[in-house]
């Protein structure tokens, strides 16, 4: 771990570079630009308001914002992922010829989407006052579970990004498992929704946690409790931990199989 | 300014067929070992032009990854003291999309300059590279020969002790032969380090000093320019025997 501090320290200034790298392409052709990191998550937001709220019918006031409170960070990490796990394999040919700390790519993966996150804040503020919605002062917590889904996000993406590159299914196989995760995670509704004895299996899921610190900032105005910031954390560190060991133990092979 | 170079490395292996590892995907026993390099044992010490010849397969590309770093020797030790710069094929990690400036920049920072580094050479490097105002258009637009200028000249500002060279001599037009062995000279009286591998015998006869064959992973010859590229010529010669 301390390994990756200093390499993340001493490649700061490229780490930096190849985020803006990532953002600049992201975005260079498109007219709309990076107002696109919000234009989709609120797309989603606005269909599924009116299918669950509209025509469903969910018991839940101002759903809009409860929704996107959690679909944001939602979207941070199943990007964040997909991104990161290509992030090697795409830089391929520049490790095959140049010495360079790997850890960089992945971290660069993340940070580029943590940047978008953010960017896609300030206009959640502007739809959340639009809505008539109370702007809670909570939100200066949020930092917090961000902290600690960026550390998560970075365990899981070191992971991927290394077992994608010794089999590529993982790309395919993290699609699904993504795709799926985000149905049994509390985004488009929240764990009381669920009859009691489907909560403890919904609760093994992780982004549970981490959702629910941000819909509690956003939506609900309130802070959690400690314990709840102390798991998140430590789910985010043990994920980091785990992740980036997988990832140590095989990077010297990587140049082989990139 | 200590920059002694001295390598001394052993055995190593490198795992083959990338494919065959992916067909076989599951079942782990199934990639195969080939050993790239078998016990070479080298010292080189600073302000050498060491060239490295042999035929394709004998381990050279190998070599050179193992001393800048790129590869980590399966057994045995490489031992490099001072900064290493690869001109293993030029341009890597330049992104078409981004202009010459900005790739300077990028550049820069993943051969390990910093950006302040950067700053006060990117005079220097657009000036060397003379591709005019492209400098700010995107690198796509460039021709082959604006691009490897461009990326020859962020290369050489790295200002390395030790200088690799891997086949990129023989790309390239006259002017850009001319600028390189310029730049090769300046750095060979400034008493760096420069190892070059090259099938080019012409090259390796011009520029350096004591020259390396390697044969399927081993030594062969070591010392002086003119006899180990006698002792090639012999080599090739007598290929056709048993």
């Amino acid at each position: 771990m301390l390994q990756l501090l200093r390499e993340i320290s001493q490649n700061y200034e490229l780490i930096w570079a190849l985020a803006m790298k990532e953002l600049r392409v992201r975005y260079k052709r498109s007219v709309l630009g990076f107002v696109w990191a919000l234009l989709n998550p609120l797309m989603m937001m606005v269909i599924l308001t009116l299918v669950f709220s509209k025509i469903m019918r969910f018991p839940v006031k101002d759903y809009a914002v409860f929704l996107i409170s959690a679909l944001l960070p939602w979207t941070f990490f199943s990007q964040s992922m997909g991104y990161s796990m290509e992030s090697i394999i795409s830089n391929g040919e520049l490790l095959k010829k140049v010495k360079i700390a790997k850890s960089v790519f992945p971290v660069a993966a993340v940070l580029s989407n943590v940047i978008n996150f953010l960017l896609s804040m300030a206009p959640l503020a502007l739809i959340v006052v639009v809505l008539h919605f109370p702007l809670h002062w909570t939100w200066i917590f949020l930092p917090v579970p961000l902290v600690a889904l960026i550390l998560f996000t970075l365990g899981c993406g070191f992971f991927c990004a290394t077992a994608n590159v010794f089999f590529r299914d993982v790309s395919h196989i993290m699609q699904i498992v993504l795709s799926g995760w985000f149905y049994l995670s509390p985004v488009m509704y929240s764990l009381d929704f669920l009859p009691q004895q489907y909560r403890d299996f919904f609760r093994l899921n992780p982004m549970l946690y981490f959702l629910n610190q941000f819909r509690l900032a956003i939506y609900y105005g309130q802070l959690p409790e400690l314990k709840s910031i102390a798991l998140c954390l430590a789910i985010g560190l043990l994920a980091l931990i785990l992740g980036y060991a997988y990832f140590r133990r095989s990077e010297d092979a990587l140049v082989y199989y990139v | 300014m200590e920059d002694v170079v001295q390598r001394y490395r052993v055995i190593r292996e490198r795992p083959d067929s990338l494919r065959e590892a992916f067909t076989k995907l599951f079942r782990h026993g199934g990639v195969q070992e080939f050993e790239a390099l078998k016990g070479v044992s080298l010292v080189v010490p600073e302000g050498e032009v060491l060239g490295i010849i042999g035929r394709n397969g004998s381990g050279k590309s190998t070599l050179l990854k193992l001393i800048a770093g790129v590869y980590k020797p399966s057994s045995g030790t490489v031992d490099v003291r001072g900064t290493v710069a690869a001109l293993i094929e030029l341009g890597a990690g330049f992104h078409h999309d981004l202009t010459g400036r900005e790739n300077i920049v990028l550049n820069g920072l993943l051969l390990g300059l910093k950006r302040r580094e950067i700053a006060a050479r990117e005079q220097k490097i657009i000036a060397f590279a003379d591709i005019g105002d492209f400098i700010d258009s995107p690198v796509k637009q460039y021709s082959s020969g604006m691009f490897m200028r461009l990326a020859f000249a962020i290369a050489v500002e790295v200002d390395p002790d030790i200088l690799l060279v891997d086949e990129i001599l023989s790309v390239g037009d006259a002017e850009f032969q001319e600028k390189c062995d310029q730049r090769m000279e300046e750095f060979h009286r400034q008493k760096k380090t420069i190892i070059v591998v090259s099938h080019d015998l012409q090259v390796v006869r011009r520029l350096c000093t004591r020259v390396v064959l390697l044969d399927r992973g081993r030594v062969v010859a070591d010392g002086a320019a003119s006899a180990v590229l006698n002792d090639y010529a012999e080599m090739m010669h007598s290929a056709g025997s048993p």
